[in-house]
């Protein structure tokens, strides 16, 4: 296999990269210099050499701990619960968090034989449990999903025992949406949870 | 709705050909093996997109072929009184469906559109299929009694296909953790999924049992001439012995909180149960539908005691709710498919089918028949296709 096939195959592994847009990067980088090449490698070297998960939050860190976690600035009551690191940078990307996050690596799904001993829940329930912790709001931000909610439910059933309000993402109305247009479970959930102005 | 184009290409033994299908209908004539139900199974591939018969995709791509595509022109013949320009009200469309057996890809185009979802463009063409197997409804286990309501519900109510659909996903998942021996908390996280997606399936089974009961008996004591039989939802759910029912004695009426607090209640109930037997043991997957025959000494069970022509009975009763059931939910004239229908009814049962079919379900109707002389409906009226090695002759 020719190196040009070799590194076009790699790029076409990546998430939403196709066999086109694979091609196209490696003509792009075919076309810079060797220093540039170059940055890109070590970078994407740096990755896995430097970046490892954060002993207490679960997210990807270049320290033992996290930028947020060691940020003084951070709600320490507050965690967000989200299944994968993507799902905290969505939530970082609003501005409107300040607490912390913890990854849990998935959501329940048995039948891919992921089970609780598979997630990340026995360090979660250390953070809560911790002498001086002081955690009074655990946020479930799990998807919508079936699997998502089973999820969430476990959690609950954990998590309240030790203490913490224990709240979930509400679901509803999309912004900008037209009413016409949204179906019906969806709408049912926007009014069950609807709010007093 | 009236089929008014049928176009294939790979599907079965059929021959690649573009059909103008008469707006009255057609009566397919031919001998056996020669393609007539094929023809029936493509356009009822169009309503639900698989097989009546319970085959796999690939098995329906022509031999030798790697792939098959149907398209359909739907037109209306005229909307019901009543409802002229009601929401989602009628207007021409094409549905197609294509399956790659190479890729397993299968692509439903409404107009044009891709579908995303099956559950998008199910139910377009709005038929109701008869076949000699629909006996089965009556003689096979409540396998196929649950699949009967499922499907119907599912082209007929849009919210009921969402709720099932999350039904199995919960139930699927919470199995597996059982399966697995995980620890009654992490098989209760599925439970609160499982109670109200199912919540919502067996009521909407039981409610459609029950509004349609009295024209079950209705339509059984005319088509048999003599005798009444009945039906009814059975549910761990709804209480044993009335399934919402119309002759509940004194009963509470169901409300979807109500069978949510009972499955809640039962799952609590089981949750040993269900961790020795590493399955779900309550829910809507386990409900049945019962059909009795009044005897003077009180009903007999239809399935365990009923003769062939009462059981064939029943499943055309069965049929001829689902074509009203088409009517009501979207205010248009089903098209009647049939499938050799009078292959095994005596006589005098056949005549008054007939002339039951015919007040009932006045539209398009397409049907089969291994020779001229058992095309017994609408004889008159219908055009004639012949069909030969799976070529159809329309002169």
């Amino acid at each position: 296999m020719s190196v040009i096939d070799e590194v076009t195959r790699e790029f076409g592994r990546l998430p939403g990269i196709g066999p086109r847009t694979a091609t196209r990067l490696v003509y792009y980088l075919l076309k810079g210099t060797r220093a540039e090449a170059r940055r890109l490698a070590e970078a994407i070297l740096a990755l896995s050499d430097k970046v490892r998960p954060c002993q207490e939050c679960g997210d990807f860190s270049e320290a033992d701990r996290c930028l947020i976690c060691t940020d003084p600035g951070r709600d320490r009551s507050i965690i967000c619960v989200v299944e994968g690191a993507f799902d905290a940078r969505s939530i970082e990307r609003t501005g409107r968090f300040r607490g912390r996050y913890h990854v849990l690596g998935g959501r329940l799904s048995p039948l891919d034989g992921v089970g609780p001993e598979e997630l990340r829940i026995t360090p979660l329930l250390g953070r809560i449990r911790a002498p001086g912790a002081a955690v009074v709001e655990v946020i479930l931000a799990t998807t919508p999903s079936v699997e998502g909610e089973a999820t969430a439910g476990y959690l609950e059933g954990m998590i309240r025992p030790l203490g913490p309000k224990v709240t979930r993402l509400a679901r509803g109305l999309p912004v900008g949406s037209d009413l016409e247009y949204v179906d019906g479970s969806t709408l049912a959930e926007a009014l069950s949870g609807r709010r007093e102005m | 709705m009236r089929l008014s184009r049928l176009s294939l290409m790979g599907f079965r033994n059929l021959e690649d050909q573009a059909l103008e299908v008469p707006p009255v209908g057609v009566a397919i004539v031919g001998p056996n093996a020669q393609g007539k139900t094929n023809l029936l199974e493509a356009i009822h591939y169009l309503e639900t997109f698989r097989s009546f018969r319970s085959v796999r995709d690939e098995q329906l791509v022509r031999i030798g072929w790697t792939y098959f595509r149907i398209e359909g022109g739907i037109g209306e013949s005229r909307p019901l009184r009543g409802t002229e320009g009601t929401p989602g009200g009628f207007r021409a469309r094409v549905v197609a469906a294509a399956y790659d057996a190479q890729t397993r890809e299968k692509r439903i185009t409404l107009d044009g559109e891709v579908a995303a979802r099956i559950g998008d463009a199910i139910g377009a063409v709005g038929s109701v299929l008869f076949t000699p197997d629909d006996v089965r409804l009556v003689s096979e286990g409540p396998a196929e009694r649950r699949r009967y309501l499922d499907v119907l519900l599912s082209l007929n109510e849009p919210a009921y296909l969402k709720a099932l659909q999350r039904f199995r996903q919960a139930l699927a998942r919470r199995n597996a953790a059982l399966r697995r021996g995980e620890g009654a908390g992490s098989v209760a996280a599925w439970d609160e999924g499982l109670v109200r997606a199912g919540a919502e399936v067996s009521l909407g089974r039981a409610q459609w049992i029950e509004r349609h009961g009295q024209r079950f008996s209705d339509y059984y004591q005319e088509a048999s001439g003599l005798g009444m039989a009945r039906m009814r939802y059975e549910s761990s759910l709804l209480g044993v012995g009335n399934g919402g029912g119309s002759h509940g004695h004194g009963s509470q009426p169901h409300t979807l909180e109500s069978v949510e607090d009972a499955y809640g209640a039962a799952l609590e109930r089981s949750r040993e149960m269900e961790r020795r037997l590493r399955s779900t043991l309550i829910g809507p997957h386990r409900d049945e539908v019962r059909f009795s025959i009044d005897a003077p000494e009180g009903g007999r069970d239809a399935r365990e005691f009923g003769s062939g022509g009462e059981r064939r009975t029943i499943a055309l009763a069965l049929r001829l709710l689902e074509a009203d059931t088409v009517r009501e939910q979207r205010g248009r004239e089903p098209i009647l498919l049939l499938d050799d229908l009078f292959a095994e009814l005596d006589e005098d049962r056949s005549r008054r089918v007939l002339s039951l079919l015919d007040r009932l379900v006045p539209g398009q109707v397409i049907l089969t028949a291994p020779k001229e002389s058992d095309v017994r409906f609408r004889r008159r009226l219908l055009p004639r296709w012949r069909i030969r090695g799976g070529a159809v002759t329309t002169s």
